[in-house]
């Protein structure tokens, strides 16, 4: 069900790895829980981040939550489309709805990240 | 869903903007059974009434709503009501759900020949059709006349083959209906209203955001028993010179001018308040919200709160500090949105 090239987090954040690069977003499952997303706080580029860090917020019509760090590194970049138009958050999670990128310090910490079957496991787990 | 004034509520069906457009473009249906239905009868009960209430019920005809207050000695808000009159010697107060409790007592103590009834303990329901498109779909339901109640007219009314009392009131700014009935009733006629395809169910999310575009405040955030109508800027709801409860403290408290008054802001971005947050001017803490949301229809956060009297100016530059960031916002006249058609002329 998720996209099979991506890692993910327990906070329902993906990312997915080119090179060095690190792109960061919420998965099919956080954008549906959350609802129609109305304001996304995008993280200061050059910011170094560590796995597991706040990197920034996201508000919806009905609720608001953190994105987390899925991997360390320094933000490189926002995802600027989303400040007049968060809905790519709900309408193209894994594409378009992209949150941030980050330089990785280290891209091989990403392959301790769930891949898209464990994932699936542990969204059926949380369900129960 | 979410728990709201002791009830269990759905924050949205399909999603809160979808609701929220649906009903600013075409009409949509609340359950708000939730909400709480007193039936005052008997040769006194205006009379009676008009002592308790700031709505007098004694010049309230027929046939017409009028929204008021039930106020404590001091002027403060017990609740926000829509006093109804069916008949001469029968009258609806329509009353917040957290507040039913407290409201029924109130009135119980202050009424004495007139006889009162918790229609909604008896399992009478409500649910409101609002949108541009509330009249055209109700019209298909109802029997007798409906295009001649204006705004804030009352009715009793045969809707989907069932005996209903109509208001055209409701809590979004549009067009829209507020339909009370017996719990089975209320059910067939919401099953019928639903099998429009002009209408879309919509929950307590959109009927916030809605409510607040209106700038309408919202019992247990800007009105409080520690809130008087001279602060939530509501006195034109009021008659200060006639006699109810209440009534002194409020001449009082315009006579010493209020310390603090509801405002409106309007934010330049996305990002929204919290209730509670604080509101600066020039660095100093001077407030704090009562509610806050995103605006869809303006595509920016808007909010309500208390300020300080010498920052209520319409057109005045504010900071809203939020658990985040600071949010530039400046006071605004409400509604917030302004093409509302709650009170469209159906000729």
């Amino acid at each position: 069900m998720q996209p099979k090239d991506l890692r993910y987090t327990e906070q329902h954040e993906w990312i997915r790895v080119e090179d060095s690069t690190g792109t960061v977003g919420i998965t099919e499952h956080a954008q549906s829980a959350l609802g129609d997303i109305t304001f996304v706080e995008l993280p200061p580029v050059g910011k170094q981040v560590a796995k597991g860090d706040e990197a920034c917020a996201i508000e919806s019509a009905k609720a608001a939550a953190s994105i987390y760090v899925p991997a360390a590194g320094k933000i490189i970049e926002g995802n600027a489309a989303l400040e007049d138009d968060p809905s790519a958050v709900n309408s193209d999670c894994y594409g378009a709805g992209w949150v941030y990128k980050l330089e990785l310090s280290d891209p091989s910490e990403v392959e301790s990240l769930m891949d898209a079957e464990v994932y699936d496991k542990f969204l059926a787990q949380e369900a129960r | 869903m979410v728990e709201f004034g002791g009830w269990v509520l759905p924050v949205q069906y399909e999603g809160v903007l979808a609701e929220h457009a649906a009903c600013r473009e075409a009409a949509v249906v609340f359950d708000t059974s939730h909400m709480g239905q007193f039936v005052i009868t008997g040769p006194r009960a205006a009379e009676e009434l008009a002592a308790v209430c700031t709505q007098d019920a004694a010049s309230l005809r027929v046939g017409r709503c009028r929204y008021g207050f039930l106020l404590n000695k001091q002027g403060g808000v017990i609740d926000d009501t829509i006093l109804m009159r069916l008949g001469d010697e029968r009258l609806l107060l329509v009353v917040n759900a957290g507040t039913v409790g407290v409201d029924f007592a109130w009135l119980g103590e202050h009424l004495d020949a007139a006889e009162l009834v918790n229609r909604s303990a008896e399992g009478w329901a409500k649910i409101d059709l609002q949108g541009p498109k509330a009249f055209d779909v109700l019209a298909c339901h109802v029997e007798g006349k409906l295009r001649e109640m204006s705004y804030f007219a009352v009715a009793e009314r045969t809707c989907a083959g069932r005996p209903c009392v109509i208001s055209r009131t409701g809590y979004t700014g549009e067009l829209g209906y507020e339909i009370m009935a017996a719990g089975d009733d209320t059910a067939t006629v919401f099953a019928a209203l639903l099998g429009d395809e002009r209408v879309t169910p919509a929950g307590l999310g959109a009927r916030d955001s809605l409510r607040l575009e209106m700038g309408y405040p919202l019992y247990g955030h800007e009105l409080t028993t520690e809130t008087t109508p001279v602060e939530a800027d509501a006195m034109r709801f009021v008659d200060p010179n006639r006699e109810f409860i209440g009534a002194a403290a409020l001449r009082r408290a315009l006579e010493a001018g209020p310390k603090r008054r509801l405002v409106a802001m309007r934010s330049q971005t996305r990002r929204r308040a919290q209730t509670d947050s604080a509101i600066l001017a020039s660095g100093d803490a001077v407030g704090a919200v009562t509610s806050a949301a995103f605006s869809p229809s303006l595509g920016v956060s808007i909010a309500m709160g208390y300020v300080r009297t010498e920052h209520a100016a319409v057109g005045k530059p504010l900071t809203i500090r939020t658990t985040r960031a600071e949010l530039p916002v400046e006071t605004v006249d409400t509604p917030f949105y302004r093409n509302g058609t709650c009170r469209a002329k159906l000729g």
